[in-house]
């Protein structure tokens, strides 16, 4: 194993993220199986499944960056998916429905923020709590049941396409443009980077990093409401049982994507080809007619397996 | 000795007995005067909550729950956390219920679970993998191969396994008794054995942020963490046997949000989740607070949904009060 990691053609390879090697993987196995799903019609509609996972993953990439996680986002989910198609808000605008989505995220947002960065509580621990809170309390409010439709005009907007491309994955790929600008070009970047990769380092250096690690928070549970905004416009009712998945699926294409735990490595173009990755995968299950047991099993064996990549990758570098 | 003294020296004893400050055994007291003042107010709200049926029958409801902790608080002495015990528990009832004899299915649960363990520390001790992400990813696994082995609940469970939960030997129900076996086994375990005063080692080194203090005096620590794995998933195997008895079929969906009620008793009892502070008296006192806390809560007719949300209150609050240096995962 040493001699294998210590191999100059190794190190180079395992520098590039595993979301690529995959992405190319499955691209040939349905390009041999299945050559006829290869075409930008079905392609489109399959990555436009995937746009709440990518835009969740942008927040996650940012947690997951200053050695923190969000499992809290299927709960956003949930919310949103309510508050939207539920009665208590009929009729308001697409602006109303859209700042509502955010708040609801902003807000979760802010309160895992406070219990990782002031509270110092384990954030898998913190963020699941909160996660079964909301759900629990969504759950109450629809006493189980679908609470109703979702508005049109929303559904109209999911479905439409600009110069081709189904709006949605346009909106998915700007919001990775603006996240990458402001990893690379902000003051905020930086701080993640250096809280990222060594939070000791960073305090005595000035950075701000109780801060820096609520806004991080703040963030995810922004990129959550917008994630959760699309979500619900591809739905025609609204559900209470949707997305409880997301979150965990986003953790697995964030770590695909070459995002470490407590290493300002990884971009946003890594865990965008995580995403994309996935969106394949669930095109190979179905034609292979794998059902959810599968799924579930593939899902696990993916991170187990990525993160096995990196564990092995940071103890060569000891 | 003046009077005044001694009655400081009993304050200062008693305020870091509840606090659990200089104590390895953490804040388990707290917790005890907590079990208290809720069996208190049960009792005085409920009249059938004193009486002996329904307090053996509360024995039964949080057996599952004691026996997951205490695994669980192995794991978490060593500054670790097994999420996948939940998906253990849901996969030893579906095998359980796949009508094998006693004497295959039995010990096969015990060997799986050792071998999920087995898996879960070999990765998180010698491939680096952070013990969160391990056995999340594990969780998942587990999960999807007890769906496919049982997409719905039912199914055979062994006849042994449902006269061992739900008999009586001697006009005691036999509930009592698993509590005695699990209660010897884990004291043996973790207070009467080197394996469970390696444990405090490694996990006290870790959470004052010496990674290989106890490494450094000779401790084998990357065996111990392993096998405190290994012994998290064979304890979350016999809560499943258990419920498997209880419920009389294979459920896959039965361990759900299992390690984070687990999670919480452990936190209740006064043990430190980054590790090297707990006890096992301490991790029993917390799951009968959460057994108790259901049970007055369907007491008083409290929606399910409202009880999820009301545990994961409980969680966020022990965990927060909890002192931590590290930030993050």
């Amino acid at each position: 194993m040493a001699a294998m990691l210590n191999n100059s053609l190794f190190a180079r390879l395992s520098r590039i993220p595993p979301a690529y090697f995959v992405f190319v993987a499955l691209l040939l196995v349905l390009w041999i199986a299945r050559p006829h799903m290869l075409n930008t019609n079905i392609m489109g509609i399959f990555i436009r499944q995937v746009v709440p996972l990518g835009i969740l993953v942008l927040g996650q990439l940012l947690v997951m960056r200053v050695n923190s996680i969000d499992l809290s986002g299927g709960s956003v989910i949930i919310l949103v998916n309510y508050l939207i198609s539920s009665s208590f808000f009929h009729d308001a605008s697409l602006v109303t429905y859209f700042v509502l989505a955010v708040a609801s995220g902003v807000g979760i947002g802010l309160i895992n923020g406070y219990m990782v960065g002031i509270r110092r509580v384990s954030a898998v621990i913190a963020t699941l709590a909160m996660n079964i809170i909301v759900i629990g309390a969504v759950e109450f409010l629809a006493s189980g049941k679908p609470p109703g439709a979702v508005p049109k005009f929303l559904n109209e907007i999911y479905n439409s396409k600009l110069w081709t491309i189904p709006t949605p994955i346009v909106f998915w790929i700007v919001l990775s443009l603006m996240m990458w600008v402001l990893l690379k070009r902000f003051v905020f970047g930086r701080n993640v980077m250096s809280v990222g990769e060594n939070p000791t380092a960073a305090r005595f250096s000035g950075v701000p990093v109780e801060r820096t690690v609520i806004l991080a928070h703040a963030l995810a549970g922004l990129m959550a409401g917008i994630a959760a905004f699309v979500q619900t416009s591809s739905l025609v009712m609204g559900s209470v049982r949707i997305g409880l998945d997301l979150p965990i699926l986003a953790v697995a294409a964030t770590i695909l994507g070459g995002v470490v735990f407590g290493k300002g490595e990884g971009g946003v173009w890594g865990p965008f080809f995580g995403v994309l990755s996935f969106a394949l995968l669930f095109v190979v299950m179905t034609t292979f007619n794998i059902d959810e047991p599968g799924k579930l099993v593939a899902q696990g064996a993916i991170i187990l397996l990525a993160a096995i990549f990196y564990g092995l990758k940071t103890a060569g570098s000891k | 000795m003046k009077p005044a003294e001694a009655s400081e020296r009993l304050k200062t004893s008693f305020g870091s007995l509840l606090s659990g400050r200089n104590s390895r055994q953490g804040r388990w007291f707290l917790a005890l005067i907590i079990l208290f003042l809720i069996a208190g107010l049960l009792s005085v709200y409920t009249e059938q909550f004193l009486s002996t049926g329904n307090l053996l029958n509360l024995i039964a409801q949080a057996m599952p729950l004691i026996i997951t902790a205490i695994g669980m608080m192995v794991v978490v002495l060593v500054g670790g956390l097994d999420l996948s015990v939940g998906s253990v528990i849901s996969f030893t009832t579906a095998i359980l219920a796949l009508g094998a004899p006693a004497y295959i299915s039995i010990p096969g649960v015990f060997v799986l679970a050792a071998l999920i363990g087995l898996t879960n520390g070999l990765v998180v001790t010698r491939l680096n993998v952070h013990p969160i992400i391990a056995t999340l990813a594990m969780q998942f696994i587990i999960l999807g191969f007890a769906r496919i082995l049982r997409p719905v609940s039912g199914g055979d469970i062994p006849d042994i396994v449902i006269a061992s939960v739900n008999g009586a030997f001697l006009g005691v129900p036999l509930p009592v008794f698993w509590g005695i076996f699990t209660f010897v086994i884990a004291w043996k375990l973790i207070h009467g054995s080197r394996f469970g005063l390696h444990l405090f080692a490694i996990g006290g080194g870790r959470a004052s942020g010496a990674e290989d203090a106890a490494h450094n005096f000779g401790v084998a620590d990357k065996r111990n963490v392993l096998l405190a794995y290994v012994t998290c998933s064979c304890f979350a195997a016999l809560a499943g046997v258990f419920l498997a008895g209880r419920i009389v079929s294979g459920d896959p969906n039965v361990g759900l949000n299992f390690e984070l009620d687990a999670i919480t008793a452990v936190a209740i009892g006064g043990t430190q989740l980054s590790g090297g502070v707990g006890s096992l008296h301490g991790t029993i006192i917390g799951a009968l607070v959460m057994a108790l806390l259901a049970n007055g809560m369907n007491l008083a007719n409290i929606s399910p949904f409202v009880q999820t949300a009301i545990k994961g209150g409980i969680l966020l609050l022990v965990v927060g009060l909890q002192s931590r240096k590290k930030m993050g995962l």
